[in-house]
């Protein structure tokens, strides 16, 4: 399970990411920033419940 | 056995510890920086220096007084409590105010979605699927109640049927049309539809629920048993509040309530000191910190639920810590006659052994310089002859389990009032 789990955790992480620039080029477009940032909440959400190591939970400071 | 998120329910207990210290330590230093009461409150304490649970007791409790109390600062109507700006909270909630000023409660998108994340664990713990129609008997308003439950019923996937701005007939028409197989209410309210349907020449069971999801009491092992006869169903408790969010769930086995981690650190403190965590078997106050809500950081929040702290494992397969029982909220134990007295203690006992009274309200008043307790019941129609008889096995009864001597008066049917939220039949009339 552990492995599925770090391997989920990565894709995650690339949605992520793949979801940050989406946010930056969409500042002048509510319609994609909103829908962007709640991509984003199931990200945070995600990330909260595939914590592959003690130290590896979630990032919890909001930028 | 099938599980919301297999990975998390069966994580070693040392690790799940290892995660939610960490997590601890996360939104420890999150609050100190995003919320004012927090700034305040945490001053001089670093999360790098929480190494250990024992490190965690050391930080001080969060109460509904100063919750009320920094609220009355900027932001209106938040105040210090807030934890994000005010411009990301999307959703206004409120605490019912039955013990002082309503709290009222920030939700941002992110945090409201986490809340419905682990109601999407108590759904599915309690066995709720696809498969159901979800009957919600309730308006929903400003208070947080059965919000969570419809979002998450929906996110789980299951058919949510509203049933708000109906009567009690109504509703119990409604179910019968829809042929909702699923439902979520206080256990008062589920023996009030029942008792409403029989009049209505229904039996319960033929309503085909299947499933009952119970919240906003704490419910005997008597009344959860009565509604599963009434209805012939699998009925099942949970544990919660507007500001903790609800942290713990019955599974399916039914023998307590699972606390759910890594969502939120759960401490059961002995009553009278409020440090010690107590053994396992034993009461105590559940102290619970939400461990990824960011819109309202809470950090040791005191719930005032007086709880049985249970022994882990279950043959659910959760490795999850557990509650064996729900006693009852710390404010409504009293001390009649110098007896530590809990309403809950009747309730138990009603539903258990007089399945005649179909409600009952009572009362401690002084009398000169001694209280007296008073029991108002009403009888079911088919059991009125025997009234006299079951009011004297009634005090009997009173008397053996909680220590105390019980006036008794039998009302007529309809006179004592009905709930469908929170029931309040104990009133305590000596500081008034």
């Amino acid at each position: 399970m552990k492995e599925t789990i770090e391997k989920i955790r990565k894709e995650i992480e690339d949605l992520e990411k793949s979801a940050e620039r989406l946010k930056e080029l969409s500042q002048d477009i509510p319609a994609i920033k909103r829908n962007t940032e709640a991509i984003l909440t199931f990200i945070y959400i995600m990330k909260f419940i595939t914590p592959v190591s003690p130290t590896f939970g979630v990032a919890i400071e909001k930028g | 056995m099938e599980y919301w998120n297999p990975y998390i329910e069966t994580l070693p207990k040392e690790e799940l510890e290892k995660i939610e210290l960490s997590y601890f330590r996360n939104i420890l230093s999150y609050a100190k920086t995003h919320s004012m009461m927090y700034r305040e409150k945490l001053k001089g304490i670093e999360a790098k220096d929480i190494t250990s649970f024992e490190d965690i007791r050391r930080i001080p409790l969060t109460d509904k007084e100063e919750l009320r109390r920094y609220q009355e600062m900027e932001p209106y109507p938040y105040g210090g409590i807030l934890g994000v700006d005010i411009k990301d909270v999307t959703t206004f909630r409120q605490s019912s105010g039955t013990t002082g000023k309503p709290v009222y409660v920030p939700e941002s998108y992110e945090s409201w979605q986490w809340r419905i994340e682990t109601w999407c664990h108590i759904l599915y713990m309690t066995g709720f699927r696809p498969r159901h129609r979800v009957f919600l008997p309730f308006g929903y308003n400003v208070y947080v109640a059965f919000w969570e439950a419809h979002y998450a019923a929906e996110k789980v996937g299951c058919e949510l049927v509203p049933g708000g701005a109906l009567d009690t007939k109504g509703r119990i028409y409604k179910i019968i049309e829809t042929r909702a197989n699923a439902m979520m209410n206080t256990p008062t309210y589920g023996l009030h539809i029942a008792e409403e349907a029989r009049n209505m020449g229904i039996d319960p069971k033929s309503l085909g629920i299947e499933r009952m999801l119970c919240a906003g009491e704490p419910m005997p092992e008597a009344t959860r048993k009565r509604l599963e006869e009434l209805y012939h169903c699998h009925v099942f408790d949970h544990i919660g509040g507007t500001e903790p969010c609800a942290w713990g769930s019955m599974c399916e086995a039914k023998q307590g309530l699972h606390i759910i981690e890594p969502f939120f650190l759960v401490e059961v403190l002995d009553r009278e000191t409020l440090q010690k965590e107590v053994d396992d078997g034993q009461m105590g106050v559940a102290v619970v910190t939400p461990l990824g809500r960011r819109s309202f950081p809470l950090i040791r929040f005191n719930t005032q639920d007086v709880v049985m702290k249970g022994k882990g494992g279950c043959s659910c397969g959760r490795t999850w810590k557990k509650i064996k029982e729900v006693v009852g909220r710390a404010d409504d134990l009293r001390k009649i006659r110098g007896v530590l007295f809990s309403p809950k203690t009747v309730e138990e006992l009603i539903r258990e052994e007089f399945q005649e009274i179909v409600e009952y309200e009572m009362m401690v008043e002084r009398k000169g310089i001694m209280d007296e307790v008073n029991i108002r019941i009403e009888i079911d129609p088919s059991a009125e002859s025997k009234g006299k008889e079951i009011e004297k096995r009634l005090k009997e009864k009173l008397k053996i389990r909680t220590n105390l001597s019980f006036q008794t008066k039998i009302e007529p049917l309809g006179t004592l009032p009905r709930y469908t939220l929170k029931a309040k039949r104990f009133k305590d009339r000596r500081e008034l």
